[in-house]
């Protein structure tokens, strides 16, 4: 699905790289409870395994996100995407898009990867049925042809999940 | 009974004491037993802009005050990470301690002052590149950082001036782009809100901030001239690709056509020719002659500067485009040794900028 293609973008600015570097030694020292990432040649595109909390619908499955930076990362939002299979959620749908404000209109340049994994864990955690959102079926299918999520103007359900 | 008597109208006195001392500073939440919130700020004789932390130190006691030491918490603090504040309400608890039985509400208070003083610099990384907001190079120059008036969250100015630059970029990408897929059909209004709610959020809190804040670092950066030098050589060739666009073009001369019709009208106060240089004066760029082809070339490489520092904003570009049609090459010879002295003049503009919203008298 979306997850193989990537979508045209150059490469990473100065400042971008400068800090994705000081993001990866960071992660290096200590990366957030619950995520696996290992390091690759492509400081652009970060795979990283995610395992689900103790004690919740997720409890020892592991899913992958895929995290792509833009040029000029961080004053713009990093893609986040789960690979195939994506983890059944009412927030996250079949193609791996995920529905949560702070990879879109509510991304903070002061953010970081590790912070937008761990909002990722809290929103599974809080799980309470894994199923798929209402209109996945209606949202898969425009976004075919590898569409990126930040193409969408999501509307943002609810703030329980 | 007597002496119950007389031990409480002690303590009461030493919150009156407290109460003359600081002033508006601090709120009395019960008199008896009493409870206290006192705003506390490092010695900085009273120049904000020197001061990067602050605290609301409650001091909450029990009926066996001054006997039983008082219960000592952060109600709100700026500028302090956890590990600082955590530092700094322990010590005022050993130091309650340590005093039992004797009056302690002003020492408490007077001991925060002290060790907010020891603690009034930046600390930690700048949040936009995770790098040291104060770090000292080999030649002991460091990169300029500035605070935010709201929330004492300190940001290098380069980053934050990088940061708000892309914001004003974003909103007119966004209201150009077409529409795309959405997963609700209402989405678009939401959409346009939460952006122009963007604007003046602290990127780390939140908090709403005065855009002023943004417009004297702006000013100060724009009073450097070596650094608008370093700002272009930075420029990676995708970024003069978009100078060089035809969108950028277009935006340019459009402002120049305005202006243009403005001065024909009469709309304009201009410059006066026989400008004197004050210290932290804000001048715009001299007039310069696009007649010569030697002139030309000079000015691709200001109009660079300018464009690629000063931003979007409509007011600046204006300051461009006004020293285009005034071609006068004589004028700008004149006035170019002035520009490459100003540097040092601008120092005094890191003064004003952050004092508080408050004297306007400053302004």
């Amino acid at each position: 699905m979306t997850s193989s293609s990537s979508p045209s973008r150059k490469a990473l600015s100065k400042i971008a790289c400068n800090r994705l570097q000081k993001e990866l030694a960071e992660w290096q020292m200590s990366p957030p409870s619950g995520f696996k990432y290992r390091v690759s040649d492509n400081l652009q595109r970060w795979v990283i395994e995610v395992t689900g909390a103790a004690g919740t619908l997720y409890a020892g499955e592991t899913y992958q996100l895929q995290v792509d930076f833009p040029e000029h990362y961080p004053m713009e939002a990093p893609q986040v995407i789960f690979l195939n299979p994506a983890p059944m959620h009412p927030h996250i749908y079949s193609n791996g898009h995920i529905c949560l404000d702070i990879l879109y209109d509510s991304w903070s340049p002061a953010m970081t990867v590790s912070s937008v994994c761990i909002s990722i864990l809290s929103m599974l955690s809080s799980s309470p049925a894994k199923q798929r959102p209402q209109d996945n079926d209606r949202y898969v299918r425009n976004c075919r042809n590898g569409r990126s999520p930040k193409e969408t103007r999501w509307w943002f359900h609810d703030d329980k999940v | 009974m007597a002496a119950e008597a007389e031990a409480e109208e002690e303590v009461r006195q030493e919150v009156e004491a407290a109460v003359s001392v600081y002033g508006d500073d601090c709120r009395v939440m019960c008199g008896f037993p009493p409870h206290i919130v006192v705003h506390v700020r490092p010695r900085t004789a009273d120049d904000s802009s020197q001061q990067f932390v602050e605290l609301f130190l409650g001091i909450k006691t029990s009926s066996q005050y001054p006997k039983e030491p008082p219960h000592v918490y952060a109600v709100e603090s700026k500028g302090l990470d956890e590990n600082r504040q955590v530092y700094l309400i322990s010590s005022i608890q050993n130091k309650a301690k340590e005093l039992s039985c004797y009056p302690m509400l002003v020492i408490l208070c007077e001991e925060a002052v002290e060790i907010l003083s020891n603690m009034n610099h930046p600390a930690g990384d700048c949040p936009l590149c995770l790098y040291p907001l104060v770090q000292e190079d080999k030649d002991g120059s460091a990169l300029p950082f500035m605070k935010l008036m709201s929330c004492y969250h300190c940001f290098h100015s380069d980053c934050i001036m990088r940061w708000w630059k892309w914001l004003q970029n974003d909103d007119t990408d966004l209201k150009k782009s077409s529409a795309a897929v959405t997963t609700e059909d209402l989405s678009s209004s939401a959409k346009n809100h939460s952006v122009s709610q963007h604007k003046g959020l602290c990127p780390v809190c939140r908090k709403v901030f005065d855009e002023k804040d943004i417009e004297h670092v702006r000013d100060l950066l724009g009073a450097n001239t070596s650094q608008l030098a370093s700002l272009t050589i930075d420029l990676d060739k995708d970024e003069k690709e978009l100078l060089h666009s035809e969108s950028e073009k277009s935006r340019r001369e459009k402002f120049a056509s305005l202006f243009n019709l403005q001065q024909e009208r009469n709309g304009l106060i201009e410059p006066k020719k026989d400008l004197s240089i004050q210290p932290g004066m804000y001048i715009p760029r001299p007039p310069s002659a696009p007649t010569a082809a030697e002139g030309d070339t000079i000015d691709d490489s200001c109009e660079d500067t300018t464009t690629s520092t000063s931003g979007t904003d409509p007011h600046e570009t204006n300051s461009t485009a006004t020293t285009k049609p005034n071609s006068n090459s004589g004028n700008r010879r004149r006035h170019r040794p002035h520009a490459s002295r100003r540097q040092p003049h601008g120092q005094p503009v890191r003064q004003q900028w952050q004092r508080k919203g408050g004297d306007t008298s400053q302004q």
